[in-house]
């Protein structure tokens, strides 16, 4: 998959650069205005990380642009101003999602993958590990064929653990990302526990030949 | 102890009145009263010239005039003539008059002449002169009349004129007094003819518009700081996430990383709400519908059910009525009953309800609590914190006194009842 991001902090480029290419994507990066249009117009990407205050101009009007050549473009929006008028303009003007800066990457990745899922013909709308395979468009888990009746939360948790099987989630993501901003006020993140314990329950009841490992209090492994 | 200028300058004026007159009484009475011998004594003195002028011409008169009669002048022989005999002497004696029945004063000429045949002679005119006393007493009546006639007046002007031309600056106190911070309108200027005023006036709007502008400068401050600080937070956590993906990291590498990283996702909230709290008091959340409450707690309780059970925390929801329809702006009744919502989680007992009441004007989020009654004078104080708490960041209360001050539909009272924490959110009807 190709990805193409314009962000003009060199450093914040260069991690999620680093980031999306250990997940194996295709990655390009611009990091002003005018090399971004440039790209942006020549080259056909599966999805744009745009960000909104670039130098030499405003990534919004980089997005009407696209707009305007009437380009089927996938936007995601990345931004530090984080501020309400920027995100509804910038769904209106046509992104497909906005996302505030400071993020998780595993949120990240779950924002490109389910925008090109839902954009293009090759996004995967099944995941499969293992002998369990989940559909993101129906919100269905399966074992072995077999149904698994999730509620909508650990369905979330094991969506974003089948992202990326075998590497850590942190509880912080987890929280952050399944249950939105009312976790980060939390007194502390054990709540998760309980949650991930039912979970495997229904795993193992089910014959799941995967399982989901405490990886020393800090977080959670998909093996 | 402050009085009104107009009773300020009233003082002044009574004593300043007061002084003037009685110097002005004092000099006029001495100067009148000099006058007046002055024109009694040339009368006398003209009398003198015109008795020895008839001494001359009838000499008989020096015999016939040796005690005062209806002539009011003696002429006495004098034995042993002075060198002045005919020196000028002026006294003032009191003299008997039957029509008063008492003394009263004369002016007296005593002088001498030589008669025709050269005998010395003395001779005494007098004439009855102003009665001083009366004169005197007189006087002061009619200033003091006058002193009170001028004061009232004075008084009288005083209260017109300074009513008339202060109630200007009382309108502009007025207006001060309902000028909130944060709202230019709330003060408008008074249009006046006093220069005064009108200058007070300029520098009061001159003020409120400095304090204004360095309010808005510190607003945009925290809020530009607040972007500024997202961009370098976002590096250093995503740093440490690609970090964090390095399978040959030891356990206590990885603890410490998650434990920076899970400083800086506080760092992260403290900067979310404080951007937030600046989006608010900035006016950046306006366009509002109606909004039905209720939806919006059930759908948040849904949401927060597995913190609070993970907490022993039970919600109760207890609808009297099915809906709670507010004019209110989407994202901020979202935020408000969220924060409320939360805090009634946190601050919370294991094994403690959630009481959720929705009733026709009004919603009462009550929880059970140890920590006895909150001064609502502080609770809502940025970065105030209750004392058995150390993971919050202390802003949740004013963000909800911030959404709050921005509307007049809903109205937060905070109550202790009977072990329970009882924030209510009233419709203003």
């Amino acid at each position: 998959m190709k990805v193409l991001i314009i962000e003009d902090e060199v450093e914040l480029l260069r991690s999620i650069q680093d980031f999306l290419e250990r997940e194996h994507f295709l990655v390009e990066s611009a990091d002003n205005y005018e090399q971004g249009m440039d790209k942006i117009l020549n080259y056909p990407y599966d999805i744009v990380l745009l960000d909104i205050m670039l130098p030499g101009g405003n990534g919004l009007d980089l997005l009407r642009l696209l707009k305007q050549k009437n380009v089927n473009q996938s936007v995601l929006i990345l931004s530090a101003k984080d501020s309400v008028d920027d995100k509804v303009l910038g769904l209106e003007i046509g992104a497909d999602d906005y996302l505030a800066k400071p993020f998780h990457f595993a949120e990240l990745l779950a924002r490109i993958k389910s925008i090109v899922r839902r954009n293009t013909q090759h996004g995967d709308t099944i995941i499969q590990y293992q002998n369990v395979s989940l559909d993101m468009d129906n919100r269905i888990v399966k074992v072995d064929g077999q149904e698994l009746q999730l509620n909508r939360k650990e369905f979330d948790v094991l969506y974003y653990f089948l992202l990326r099987p075998n590497k850590l989630l942190e509880k912080t993501t987890l929280a952050e990302t399944v249950w939105g901003d009312h976790a980060d006020q939390a007194d502390n993140l054990d709540f998760i526990y309980s949650q991930i314990k039912n979970l495997r329950k229904k795993l193992k009841d089910a014959k799941a030949k995967l399982d989901i490992q405490a990886v020393y209090g800090v977080g959670y492994k998909l093996v | 102890m402050a009085v009104s200028v107009k009773y300020y300058t009233n003082r002044f004026i009574v004593i300043t009145i007061l002084i003037v007159m009685a110097v002005w009484a004092l000099l006029f009475y001495a100067i009148l009263m000099d006058e007046v011998y002055d024109n009694i004594d040339d009368g006398l003195k003209n009398q003198k010239i015109e008795i020895i002028r008839e001494a001359y011409n009838s000499p008989e008169i020096l015999e016939n005039t040796k005690e005062f009669g209806i002539n009011q002048f003696r002429i006495l022989p004098v034995e042993h003539a002075a060198e002045d005999l005919d020196k000028n002497r002026f006294s003032k004696e009191f003299i008997y008059m039957p029509y008063d029945d008492e003394d009263e004063p004369y002016r007296v000429l005593r002088t001498g002449f030589y008669s025709k045949e050269g005998k010395p002679y003395s001779l005494e005119i007098r004439t009855s002169t102003v009665e001083e006393d009366d004169y005197l007493i007189n006087l002061a009546i009619s200033l003091a009349v006058l002193y009170v006639v001028i004061i009232l007046s004075i008084l009288l002007v005083n209260h017109l004129v300074l009513s008339r031309a202060w109630k200007p600056f009382r309108q502009t106190l007025d207006n001060l007094s309902r000028y909130r911070f944060g709202d230019t309108s709330s003060f408008e200027t008074v249009p006046t003819k006093v220069k005064e005023f009108e200058e007070l006036n300029k520098e009061v709007k001159h003020m409120i518009d400095r304090n204004e502008a360095v309010f808005e400068a510190q607003k945009r401050f925290l809020e530009n700081a607040s972007h500024e600080l997202q961009t370098p937070l976002a590096i250093t956590i995503n740093k440490l996430e690609l970090l964090m993906d390095d399978a040959t990291l030891t356990e206590s590498q990885l603890v410490q990383l998650s434990e920076a990283k899970g400083a800086l996702h506080r760092m992260v909230g403290l900067n979310r709400s404080l951007l937030m709290l600046s989006r608010i008091d900035n006016n950046q959340y306006v366009a509002s519908d109606l909004v039905d409450f209720s939806t919006v707690i059930k759908s948040l309780v849904d949401d927060l059910e597995d913190i609070a059970s993970f907490k022993e925390v039970k919600f109760v929801v207890q609808e009297e009525l099915k809906e709670f329809h507010v004019n209110f702006n989407r994202d901020l009744a979202h935020i408000l009953l969220s924060n409320l919502l939360r805090n009634a989680i946190k601050y919370n007992i294991p094994g403690g309800d959630v009481l959720v009441t929705i009733r026709e004007h009004e919603i009462e989020i009550a929880n059970d609590s140890d920590s006895g009654a909150l001064n609502p004078d502080y609770i809502f104080e940025r970065f105030y914190k209750g004392s058995q708490d150390n993971h919050s960041n202390g802003l949740g209360l004013s963000i909800v006194r911030s959404i709050l001050e921005r509307q007049h539909q809903i109205k937060l009272h905070y109550r202790y009842e009977s072990g329970k924490h009882c924030f209510v959110l009233e419709k203003v009807s």
